[in-house]
């Protein structure tokens, strides 16, 4: 009789977890499958193409440069909320160099530019982390702070003008041209995310700072430099999102010095933390982050094509973060 | 050996006929797998200073916790004023008249004073909206003058000396109108002047009628301050005596028991090898000065209350905490210890007390937590830094073999894992460094008896095999189970040194608590 009592509760147990744990890893997955087919169903002479494919991949590239960045603070659990400025300064400051400080660029110019500007983005996002980690000022401020000093110091040197004339060709080639077939920032972007990737889950520094996400304090005693970490993720975030802004510089063809990186702000971080509810629930990882770059593509190209008012992509984003954030966190309290 | 309770009169249950403020009978917790407390009896009487001591583990925070209503008592009763009573929070119990005072003193140090005692209550309002700060002065002020003493209710909480917060967590206590107040350590992190003076304050609250139940590691406070002593052990109770039927040593061998596990088992003294590691004058935070070595193939045992700097010592030689003065050298060459980096770099490995906090990697895999600081090791080249994954892997499977840690494979998350297995995978972390010098704090906390002993032996074995070993635990009968030898400290100084059959609980706890061998 008491075996009767028991086995139901022991075996519905085990089951709801599975279930629970299972949405937790793959809901993402699942609802981004399920919007593509309902696209596809919805519109399938426009939806399901190649070209529309190519056409989303081309639209979140640059989203997906600054996120893909933004993933190598959060692992670390570092907040970087200057990536909307720092990508404003990749764009204007590229534009601004090549156009009107230099007379006559090639394409070796351009190359050097392009170095210039990432390594300066990269020294920025490192003395962010200086402040961080050794005057103990909380990432999460200290970057906001940072973000308004950048846009400050761009509007200021720009006097708010739009770097229209001067870009040469060879700079606009990495925001319009295509490498077989594929447009030059969705390759820019796949190749970020490889190298990324390879290094958050295949080297040293990758694995010191998962570990510092983990638990910082046995990460110092495991003998990780974890003040010096702080300054190589800023750093790298930095670099990414400058990266980005230049992108979308050369994509535009122009230099604007406002009203470039913060709409990639709250996307960015949405899509990062839609990645970290994805595969590897609680942990950021690359793989998620391009996964959350592609929903959110996917929605509003998607919303655009079926005609819904543009309103509704924020609507939606707002609650498809807040789902996956519950999705992850409903995992972590299981766990703990 | 005799036990306490057959050679000692214990006090009567009840004197005088008064009804006593608290009465606990036959009080019995089962958790899990595991019985906590298991036939308390105590009772607290108005007036009374009533100290309840144990070791750690004993059940003394299990016993407070049913009394308050935050845990329900599995068999037994709990009266107070007479009444028996079934509390379901400490609410309950506070609106009872019973308060506790933690060893933090449950303050908030960025509001002041008079803020704090009315957290929690209504406030007293000017016109229904505004909050009438001036009465809330007032009352503060008649609360201090009631209790004698001398504090500014408007200075902040953070700006106070440790005996008045713990002062003003008493006083909060009476103002919520609490007639038992139950005392957890509250000297731990008070000097002995400090002390006094908190002493003095409760003797003159016990005058006026209240009770307290004091729980306290520190003997000499205790016979200077409390009027009976209970002692309980192993969830058990061991009995109850007033302040003159009793002296030092008997209430120690009540809180050791004359039964101890390990003694039988002591370990033998071997011959070391040379001196390896060398501390000369150090000294830190709590730590005046020590100077004392260690040899190769030893295990050191360093015993002292907490806050007497025996686990400081650990934190200095491990670069986390600053050496303000002396040097430490290993193998005569002078060390640089100014983080665990250079600590690791120079030999030295540490298990820390907390694994949860301070050494697991919570969701990684077994393999990963062992790698985590012998990564360095494992790579292909020293620019990119990639990792090896096979011979990461190979190395945590070793370590996993060796050590015998209980999985089924090494890429399952330490979460995953008992506390004895995952404690064992965090020695195994520091075993494929190429660590000389291990310090060990509390390897054994958390962990079940069966894991206890294979950690033992390990430990054993890593220094039979070469290696120095300090070690360090809040459980008192591992000393004379592990140890080579042990050095005692008490107030920042080290007072005694015990080599091999010296070890003994009693010598370790007598040299602890200031009373010498």
């Amino acid at each position: 009789m008491s075996v009767e009592d028991g086995t139901p509760e022991v075996a519905v147990g085990p089951k709801r977890v599975d279930i629970v744990s299972f949405l937790a890893k793959y809901g993402v997955v699942l609802s981004l499958g399920t919007l593509i087919i309902v696209f596809s169903i919805a519109r399938p002479d426009v939806f399901p193409t190649v070209g529309n494919f190519l056409s989303i991949m081309n639209q979140i590239s640059i989203l997906g440069m600054i996120a893909l960045g933004l993933t190598v603070c959060l692992v670390m659990g570092l907040f970087d909320l200057s990536i909307g400025a720092m990508a404003t300064l990749g764009g204007y400051a590229a534009a601004r160099v090549l156009a009107q400080d230099l007379s006559d660029p090639g394409a070796i110019d351009v190359v050097w530019v392009v170095v210039l500007v990432l390594s300066m983005a990269a020294i920025i996002g490192m003395m962010n982390g200086v402040l961080v980690s050794y005057l103990g000022i909380s990432a999460f401020i200290e970057t906001l702070a940072a973000g308004s000093i950048i846009t400050g110091a761009i509007l200021g040197v720009s006097a708010s003008r739009t770097v229209l004339r001067g870009i040469p060709p060879e700079f606009l080639v990495i925001g319009q041209e295509k490498l077989v077939g594929i447009p030059n920032p969705v390759v820019i972007m796949l190749g970020l995310g490889f190298i990324l990737w390879v290094f958050l889950e295949h080297t040293q520094p990758g694995r010191s700072m998962y570990a510092i996400g983990g638990n910082r304090e046995a990460a110092r005693l495991a003998g990780i430099a974890v003040k010096r970490y702080a300054l190589v993720a800023l750093g790298i975030c930095a670099a990414c999102a400058a990266l980005g802004g230049l992108v979308a510089a050369a994509n535009l063809g122009a230099g604007r010095p406002q009203g470039v990186g913060e709409a990639y702000l709250l996307n960015a971080f949405a899509a990062v933390f839609i990645g970290a509810s994805t595969l590897r629930p609680g942990q950021f990882h690359i793989l998620g982050t391009l996964i959350g770059v592609i929903l959110i593509g996917v929605i509003n190209n998607g919303l655009s094509i079926m005609g819904i008012p543009t309103f509704w992509r924020y609507i939606v984003q707002g609650i498809l973060l807040i789902m996956a954030l519950f999705a992850a966190g409903v995992l972590q309290v299981r766990r703990g | 050996m005799n036990t306490p309770q057959a050679t000692l009169p214990t006090a009567p249950p009840e004197s005088g006929g008064a009804v006593p403020l608290l009465e606990v009978r036959d009080l019995i917790k089962d958790f899990p797998g595991m019985r906590a407390l298991d036939g308390v009896n105590l009772d607290v009487r108005r007036g009374e200073i009533h100290a309840l001591l144990g070791e750690n583990g004993a059940g003394k925070s299990t016993l407070i916790k049913c009394v308050v209503g935050a845990h329900s008592p599995s068999e037994g009763r709990i009266f107070v004023g007479g009444k028996a009573v079934n509390f379901h929070n400490p609410h309950d119990a506070q609106a009872a008249g019973i308060s506790v005072v933690h060893q933090h003193a449950n303050l908030v140090p960025t509001l002041t004073v008079q803020e704090n005692l009315n957290l929690g209550r209504a406030l007293p309002k000017r016109g229904g909206i505004f909050v009438d700060w001036r009465l809330a002065r007032k009352d503060a002020v008649e609360l201090f003058q009631r209790v004698n003493m001398n504090i500014d209710p408007r200075s902040y909480v953070s700006t106070l000396r440790p005996d008045e917060a713990a002062m003003v967590a008493i006083a909060k206590a009476i103002a919520s109108h609490a007639k038992l107040i139950i005392l957890d350590e509250p000297t731990a992190s008070l000097s002995p002047t400090e002390a006094d003076v908190l002493f003095g304050h409760m003797r003159h609250l016990a005058s006026e009628g209240h009770g307290f139940l004091y729980v306290s590691h520190r003997l000499s406070e205790v016979f200077g301050i409390a009027d009976r002593i209970s002692v309980i052990r192993d969830g058990k109770y061991v009995g109850t005596w007033t302040r003159d039927q009793v002296v030092r040593r008997d209430i120690i061998a009540a809180i050791i028991g004359s039964d101890s596990k390990f003694n039988d088992e002591a370990a033998q003294a071997t011959s070391h090898g040379a001196v390896t590691l060398g501390v000369q004058q150090v000294s830190g935070e709590r730590i005046k000065s020590a100077t004392f070595d260690l040899h190769q193939k030893e295990i050191l045992g360093i015993a002292g209350l907490p806050g007497s700097g025996a686990e400081e010592i650990l934190d200095l030689l491990f670069g986390r905490n600053k050496i303000t003065a002396g040097t430490v050298t290993l193998k005569n060459k002078k060390l640089n210890l100014s983080s665990p980096r250079a600590a690791i770099q120079a030999g030295l490995a540490l298990v820390p007390k907390d694994r949860h906090a301070e050494a697991n990697l919570p969701g990684f895999s077994i393999r990963e937590n062992i790698a985590v600081a012998s990564l360095g090791k494992h790579l292909s080249d020293p620019v990119f830094r990639f990792i090896k994954k096979r011979a990461e892997r190979r190395t945590a499977k070793e370590v996993v073999a060796q050590l015998n840690v209980k999985t089924p494979g090494v890429e399952v998350e330490i979460d995953a894992l008992s506390g004895g297995n995952q404690q064992k995978t965090i020695l195994g972390r520091w075993l494929s460094t190429d660590a000389s010098v291990f310090l060990l704090n509390s390897p054994t906390a958390a962990v079940d008896v069966g894991a206890k002993v294979e950690i033992y032996d390990l430990i054993a074995d890593l220094a039979e095999k070469g290696a120095a070993v300090i070690f360090t635990s809040t459980e008192i009968e591992e000393f004379p189970r592990l140890c080579h030898r042990v050095i005692v400290f008490n107030e920042g100084e080290i007072v005694g040194e015990l080599i091999g059959e010296q070890i003994s609980e009693s010598n370790i706890m007598a040299l602890s608590v200031g009373g010498g061998t």
